[in-house]
């Protein structure tokens, strides 16, 4: 028998069925998916049957009931009598608000703090890694503690409000500002704006084909801005300023008018700004290093000055790396101003997992939907980076 | 300063020999060019360096005073603090919560136990023999976790029972974290595996398992530890809050692990698989033996990244109402015998505590990183 196999092995039969990677593939994958249906059966009818067992009721049917119940801050009308589903509105636009907030900020601050670490000078170099070093490596949360109970719980009472100009107050109670009213004719200026940007860029088309037809360079950059900030201010001056500014005032013990920032909001929008400023301040240091000595080396043989040089070559191509670490700075931005709940802020996470959940019980259909918003506005910066990657920065010899 | 000397023909051959060099010049050399070259290379670039040395000069003194000079620290009551700085009698009154949330008293020993063969075990690679190191390091890893349950939950050794509820502090933070990286990182690789492999089952649901867990805020996972997943258990089963937690952290830490392995894998040639499949190694040997190692090599900076990450992420616990050492800090605070407003302190010392772990993680990472770049930049 041992001769017999052993010799028609040695014929080159082809191997055992078991052997065949492709036929050992699919029954692999067979009892994958077997044990996952399993598995997901299992829960599933756990969860029914301790939904049924606490009466928790299933469906969106909830999402048509009155709330009853009021939120902090709202970009949107809102009060009690409104439905769930405007609790959703509401916190979704509240957490539009603070991570974009967030995102600009930390933005400009990263980008000062990143490319302060190339400065000549030493002590902001030395500035630069501190502020790295230190907001990167404390939690966020202790971060949002800080500001919100340490910080802003410590400033005066709105009697004794800092006062800036009679038009900024700051208190205990937030950040007062003037707030801008149209008068008629202020659509002439929102159009003139929109003219502006249009016309900005057919300028910097056409500027580009200039110089790739003839060699001729424009003053692009000052142009454009003349264009974008002259046309707005003409239509204002020529409609004879058609905004009057509405001052907060005090009244009683709180100020009245003018726009309200909350402190939650305040707290998490600094926080927020710090902590992720401290990442993208290290990606753009990254980005920066990555483009190799010689690339500075060779544009200065060939005669470029030194802002042209940051301009056209370093830029350009430390923007490749940097770019797709501020797609995954944004998003955990987002994801992280679900700390909001902590202090208190009405975002989507505080106002709908938190107290709507809390009203209703059904956890399954409000988790879902808020990590879907998630899910969705991450998917969206990510679309938007990319685009930005493709377009701008990853600049590659066709 | 050439010589002239005659040689045996008669053929003169001078000698050049340099003359001594001269110093550098006082502006170039020490501690006068140092300043010059760093903090006053132009007349903008001293204006900024007297700006900030004045700005320093008035913001550190009260600082310090604060800090140190006018602070408190003997007493162990509110009224003990008189001075204008910090009362650091509160942090020294709430230590030992702070550091090991309720834990008993007289049972703290288990706790440092612990602590001590976490860091024993991280440190093994440096005691263990050469030998030994690949052999026992891994299951000394991987058994940690249990082994640390069993020391500080007491039951099976015969000790005091102490309930899970009683854990907390500082402790907590350093043992879940450690406790889901441990675990993560090998589930994590599994799902890196999966996303790789050719059979399209595995790879679509290892896709949804990372995705997921990368893309859903991390505080809506922990919801959905204390909220739903009790729903999933059958009914009637009691699950603890910490075990739960301990599972939403280590799938989180997986799916981040899994993306991190995911750039370790892209930077494997394709030469290392080839070699593997010439000398007849089998799929799992050429993974574990050839690959793997590898893999964690180069992706060592981002693991310990995320291992940061995944230790600063735990103080999101307290939102589930979890004693970890944050929200013990904001109990104390509002504590009925400490309403003197040491909010600053408290978020300092907790601060302080985080910032040398993590600093000191980072460097690591930092270290390793240079070590293994070759390439000549800057």
């Amino acid at each position: 028998m041992t001769n017999a196999s052993s010799s028609t092995k040695g014929q080159g039969s082809a191997p055992a069925f078991y052997n065949n990677p492709h036929i050992r593939a699919v029954f692999y994958q067979i009892l994958l998916v077997a044990a996952l249906g399993y598995f997901l059966l299992t829960i599933i009818g756990n969860t029914l049957a301790n939904m049924e067992a606490r009466g928790i009721k299933t469906g969106f049917d909830f999402l048509t009931t009155t709330a009853g119940f009021d939120i902090l801050m709202s970009l949107i009308p809102y009060d009690a009598s409104y439905t769930y589903l405007d609790t959703f509105y509401v916190g979704l636009l509240n957490t539009v608000l603070v991570s974009a907030i967030g995102i600009v900020l930390a933005t400009i601050v990263g980008f000062i703090m990143g490319v302060a670490y190339f400065s000549p000078n030493w002590l902001i170099r030395k500035a630069s890694v501190v502020y790295v070093e230190t907001f990167r490596n404390i939690p966020l949360l202790l971060q949002v503690f800080f500001w919100y109970f340490a910080v802003l719980a410590a400033l005066p009472n709105a009697r004794n409000s800092l006062n800036l100009g009679d038009a900024f107050f700051l208190n205990i109670r937030g950040l007062y500002l003037p707030k801008p009213l149209e008068e008629p004719g202020a659509m002439v200026v929102y159009v003139a704006m929109a003219v502006a940007v249009v016309g900005t860029w057919f300028f910097v088309r056409y500027a580009k084909k200039k110089q790739d037809l003839e060699g001729t360079q424009l003053p692009t950059f000052r142009i454009s801005l003349a264009i974008l900030l002259g046309l707005p201010i003409l239509a204002t001056l020529v409609m004879g300023v058609p905004f009057h500014l509405e001052y907060p005032e005090l009244k009683g013990f709180n100020f009245r008018g003018g726009i309200t920032i909350i402190p939650e909001l305040m707290a998490l929008a600094i926080a927020l700004t710090i902590y992720t400023g401290a990442f993208i301040a290290e990606a753009v240091r990254a980005g920066i290093q990555s483009v190799p000595k010689g690339q500075t080396e060779a544009a200065r043989s060939i005669g470029l000055k030194d802002s042209k040089i940051m301009k056209l070559i370093i830029v350009p191509q430390a923007m490749r790396v940097i770019v797709p670490l501020l797609n995954s700075e944004y998003q955990s931005l987002v994801k992280n101003s679900t700390l909001a709940t902590a202090i208190g802020y009405p975002d989507l996470f505080t106002v709908f997992v938190g107290t709507s959940l809390n009203q209703t019980g059904q956890a399954i259909e409000i988790v879902f939907m808020t990590i879907a918003v998630y899910f969705a506005v991450n998917m969206t910066i990510s679309f938007c980076m990319n685009w930005f990657n493709r377009r701008v920065a990853l600049v590659e010899r066709k | 300063m050439t010589k002239t000397t005659t040689g045996a023909m008669g053929t003169q051959a001078r000698v050049f020999e340099p003359s001594p060099a001269q110093p550098a010049p006082v502006t170039s050399t020490g501690a006068y060019a140092w300043l010059r070259e760093n903090l006053f290379s132009g007349w903008l670039n001293s204006l900024v360096t007297i700006g900030v040395v004045a700005l320093l000069m008035t913001l550190l003194p009260p600082l310090f005073n604060w800090l140190f000079f006018d602070a408190n620290l003997s007493g162990s009551t509110q009224a003990d603090c008189t001075g204008d700085g910090a009362c650091w009698v509160f942090i020294k009154v709430w230590l030992q919560p702070l550091l090991y949330g309720s834990y008993p008293t007289e049972s703290l020993w288990r706790v440092n136990l612990s602590l001590v063969l976490l860091f024993g075990t991280l440190a093994s690679p440096f005691w263990l023999p050469k030998h030994l190191r690949n052999k026992v390091d891994i299951a000394m890893l991987l058994a940690l976790p249990f082994i640390a349950i069993i020391i500080l939950d007491g039951r099976l050794l015969g000790l005091d029972y102490v309930a899970t509820d009683y854990w907390g502090g500082f402790a907590l933070n350093l043992f879940l974290a450690a406790a889901s990286i441990i675990l993560g990182m090998p589930l994590g690789f599994l799902w890196a595996l999966g996303r790789r492999s050719q059979m399209p089952m595995a790879r679509s649901i290892c896709v949804i398992l990372i995705e997921f867990f990368r893309g859903t805020p991390v505080l809506a996972l922990f919801f959905m530890g204390s909220v739903m997943l009790p729903l999933f258990f059958p009914e009637g089963t009691n699950v603890d809050k910490l075990l739960r937690v301990w599972i939403v952290l280590t799938l989180f830490m997986a799916g981040y692990m899994a993306e991190v392995y995911r750039g370790g894998f892209a930077a494997i040639p394709q030469g290392q698989y080839e070699a593997a499949d010439a000398l007849g190694l089998s799929f799992w040997q050429t993974t574990l033996l050839v690959i793997l190692p590898q893999v964690i090599k180069v992706s060592m900076p981002n693991i310990l990244a995320t291992a940061v990450m995944l230790f600063k992420n735990t103080t999101f616990l307290m939102i589930i109402g979890i004693f970890e050492v944050l929200s013990t800090a904001q109990n104390a605070l509002t504590n009925s015998n400490w309403l003197g407003g040491f909010s600053t302190e408290a978020y300092l010392f907790v601060a302080v505590v985080y910032w040398v772990c993590c600093f000191s993680m980072s460097s690591v990472a930092a270290h390793i990183e240079r070590k293994l770049d070759t390439s000549h930049r800057s």
